[in-house]
């Protein structure tokens, strides 16, 4: 009960169960070819959209390191530079970005560069968090830049305790931890979303060349074969004729599933940030 | 509020803010309540007042629930007929309000005594000035603080004169917390003078708020015709969030500060630790170094170990830039000192702050220690990561801490956060993180800021400690009757 009384940990919860929920039903109504497809599916974008998370925190923190150190040179050429590239990358839409990554990845596997699965996993994981990296990296630098206009930061200096100290021990860990974790939850949404959204496109229209199954099955691939085209086709055909709704908890699963899968898991992750921020008073 | 036991309690969820079983004053005199910041002097006001909000907070005044106490009509005589100033007077003006406007709001309408409320307020010469602030819309940097908080006065003078001198109106209560905080002495006592004046005329309940004890030789010098109105009143720690209230005895002030002054130690004059050049320039404007009040005798400001300097000037003027001069935190146009047998100038790389001077040469104590400490850290935590590559072990820390810290220390304390101290308590812990390291020179940023007397009294003895063991101590306050009382007046310097 005192886990339900936040609104993120009832969130977690509720996504939880209702994953739960959906497995069971599946497992008792969806064809056995297609619930593998499903759980591969949806394991692999938690582990690619998990991934994600932990290289945009490393790539954040070391971005962060970098412009403290050049910020604080005489000699600002090197923080200019830096700036313009992250600026750069910045610039790019993320899903344009995305997009154009997975061409490179898609070369990889191509030409036998790539065979390993974890590998892929990865390199994959490294392209999508190199363009939300500058939403974490920002986050860190504005709470630098908050303490150091405060005497927190010049009282401490002057006591002769290290810069990497104050930045990584008092400003990261001890007074940002919270905001950084808030922070995340939402990279993992985007993750989820940019994820999805990326192998949809490539999976409907830009792989034509690229054998599919070189690229592992995520809740995207999979939302874009015929399968689930065909499911999604039916629940608008629902609309107009509510008397098949029915059918679509027994004959429309793979699609319906990997449908529900996204919008839920994108819509509990919203309301988890939310909370967690509403309970932190971020 | 009526002289009667006023149990007042609030807490949040289950930790206690501040809870005491007497929280009352004597109707139609004054009250001076002093206490360590953070103790909860303002909240327990604000409860009173009626300024709280029952939604957020676990609130009852007496028997009543706070809704219920909000409820009674004598509350609605406090406010009406009162007034509340708030200490940060920036969180009481409205920026989007000019400051004539608000001047003249809701009960507080009417301009017929207003320019005689700013003349006993502000000096004659600036009444002027005043009404060009009038015209202004209040930004953070603009009034000053010392002009924001008149302000907030002048409103509070306005509601007093529009109190009936016959019959008295007996409800009215006002609040004045931490009034002088941004006032030069001169400007306090002006403040003071201008209070005792009108409760001789109309006899309000009056609670002022203070940190500054100073203020009680000002009334014994000039106003002991009202001791016997005026009450001083100190609130203490019980534990857990409880607090009392119990009587403070002035002359225990008083007779300390003389003690204090008639043993003012002879100067060990060693070997010279500090000598800043007496003129320097920063963001555009020059200052001046000066031996005497009326800046005639311009000097180089000189430290040696084993002496405790004193630097006095309005404020605003600088004393804390200049204090960050020194420790290289701001580059100043033109300056040069010799700072531990090192020649340091305005071209001197930052660099060599970080590896000669910062907590090696010297160390600073920030102002406030809200801001100075990591108040998510331990209080462990807080004297890890200092320079020479010391750890202290448990027992050294206790043993270090015993010597300003009342009561039983134990690995509890030590784990404790430190936004969960009182603000008496971050500001010891403030001097601390300094002075445990021993630094040839230590700058002191108003060192007693949000101390009460007993820790106001045993850091001074800490500071007067260090000083007899070699340490040079540069003093930067606006308590001038303490430090005029602790430093020779050859170690006392004006700054320009």
């Amino acid at each position: 009960m005192h886990l339900l009384r936040n609104k993120d940990s009832r969130w977690i919860i509720i996504w939880i169960t209702a994953i739960i929920i959906a497995g069971l039903w599946d497992l008792a109504n969806l064809n056995r070819p297609a619930l593998i497809k499903v759980v591969a599916g949806f394991r692999n974008t938690l582990i690619i959209a998990l991934l994600v998370v932990a290289f945009t925190l490393l790539f954040g923190w070391l971005l962060t390191l970098l412009f403290n150190y050049l910020g604080m040179r005489s000699n600002r050429t090197c923080y200019y530079i830096a700036t313009f590239f992250l600026n750069l990358i910045r610039s790019i839409p993320q899903i344009v970005g995305i997009l154009f990554a997975y061409v490179g990845v898609t070369l990889l596997i191509q030409n036998d560069i790539v065979t390993s699965r974890i590998v892929l996993f990865l390199i994959m994981s490294f392209c999508m968090s190199l363009f939300i990296v500058p939403e974490v990296a920002d986050l860190m630098r504005e709470r630098i830049e908050h303490f150091k206009r405060l005497d927190f930061y010049s009282a401490m200096r002057v006591c002769g305790i290290p810069e990497r100290r104050i930045i990584n021990f008092d400003i990261l860990w001890k007074n940002s931890r919270l905001h950084i974790l808030n922070k995340l939850i939402a990279v993992l949404g985007y993750a989820v979303f940019l994820q999805c959204s990326v192998d949809f496109i490539i999976s409907v229209g830009l792989s034509t060349d690229v054998n599919e199954t070189s690229l592992p099955a995520t809740l995207g691939g999979l939302l874009a074969t015929i399968d689930s085209k065909q499911d999604i086709l039916a629940v608008g055909y629902t609309l107009t004729h509510p008397d098949y709704i029915g059918h679509l908890f027994f004959e429309h699963l793979q699609g319906m599933t990997v449908a529900f899968l996204i919008v839920f898991s994108l819509f509990c992750i919203y309301n988890i940030a939310n909370g967690y921020a509403e309970r932190h008073r971020l | 509020m009526n002289g009667q036991p006023t149990r007042v309690t609030i807490a949040s969820g289950d930790r206690i803010i501040a809870a005491t079983d007497d929280f009352s004053f004597v109707r139609n005199e004054i009250t001076f309540l002093f206490g360590e910041s953070g103790i909860g002097k303002s909240m327990l006001c604000k409860a009173v007042y009626g300024l709280l909000d029952p939604t957020e907070l676990d609130i009852t005044v007496g028997s009543m629930s706070y809704r219920h106490y909000l409820d009674i009509n004598e509350i609605e005589g406090i406010s009406r007929l009162g007034f509340f100033v708030f200490q940060e007077p920036s969180s009481h003006l409205n920026p989007l309000m000019r400051i004539s406007a608000q001047l003249r709001e809701g009960t507080i309408d009417g301009t017929e005594d207003e320019r005689e409320i700013f003349e006993r307020l502000w000096e004659n010469r600036d009444t002027r000035k005043v009404e060009e602030i009038l015209d202004v819309y209040p930004k953070p940097y603009r009034p000053s603080g010392g002009e924001k908080q008149r302000i907030l006065l002048a409103m509070a003078f306005k509601k007093i004169r529009r109190l009936a001198v016959h019959p008295r109106d007996v409800s009215a209560l006002f609040i004045f917390d931490e009034p002088t905080g941004s006032l030069d002495n001169r400007y306090r006592d002006r403040f003071l003078a201008f209070l005792f004046e009108e409760y001789m005329l109309r006899q309000f309940t009056a609670l002022v708020i203070t940190h500054d004890y100073s203020i009680i030789s000002e009334i014994y010098s000039k106003n002991n015709g009202l001791l016997d109105r005026i009450h001083f009143r100190e609130l203490r720690h019980k534990g857990e969030g409880r607090v009392e209230l119990v009587d403070f005895h002035a002359d225990d002030y008083l007779t300390w500060l003389r003690s204090t002054s008639g043993k003012k130690n002879v100067t060990m004059a060693g070997e010279p630790v500090l000598r800043l050049s007496s003129r320097f320039t920063i963001f555009g404007r020059g200052h001046r170094i000066c031996r005497d009040e009326e800046h005639a005798q311009e000097t180089d400001l000189l430290i040696r170990a084993g002496e405790m300097v004193y630097v006095k000037a309005p404020s605003g003027t600088g004393k804390t830039t200049l204090a960050k001069i020194v420790m290289g935190l701001y580059k100043a146009e033109t300056f040069s000192m010799t700072l531990v047998g090192s020649s340091i100038s305005q071209a001197t790389p930052r660099l060599f702050f970080e590896r000669e001077v910062w907590g090696r040469r010297a160390g600073m104590v920030f102002q406030h220690a809200d801001e100075a400490l990591d108040l998510e850290a331990t209080v462990t935590e807080t004297f890890a990561g200092l320079p020479h590559g010391r750890t202290f072990s448990h027992a050294e820390l206790i043993r270090f801490l015993g010597e300003i810290f009342e009561g039983n220390l134990d690995e509890t304390f030590l784990s404790r956060q430190i936004k969960f101290l009182s603000g008496g308590q971050k500001q010891r812990l403030n001097l601390l993180r300094t002075i445990i390291m021993h630094p040839p020179l230590i700058i002191l940023d108003e060192p007693l800021n949000g101390l009460d007397f007993d820790s106001a009294r045993k850091i001074i003895a800490m500071l007067d400690q260090m000083r007899k063991q070699g340490s040079a101590l540069l003093l930067i306050s606006h308590n001038e009757e303490i430090f005029d009382a602790l430093v020779e007046k050859e170690c006392v310097y004006y700054l320009t």
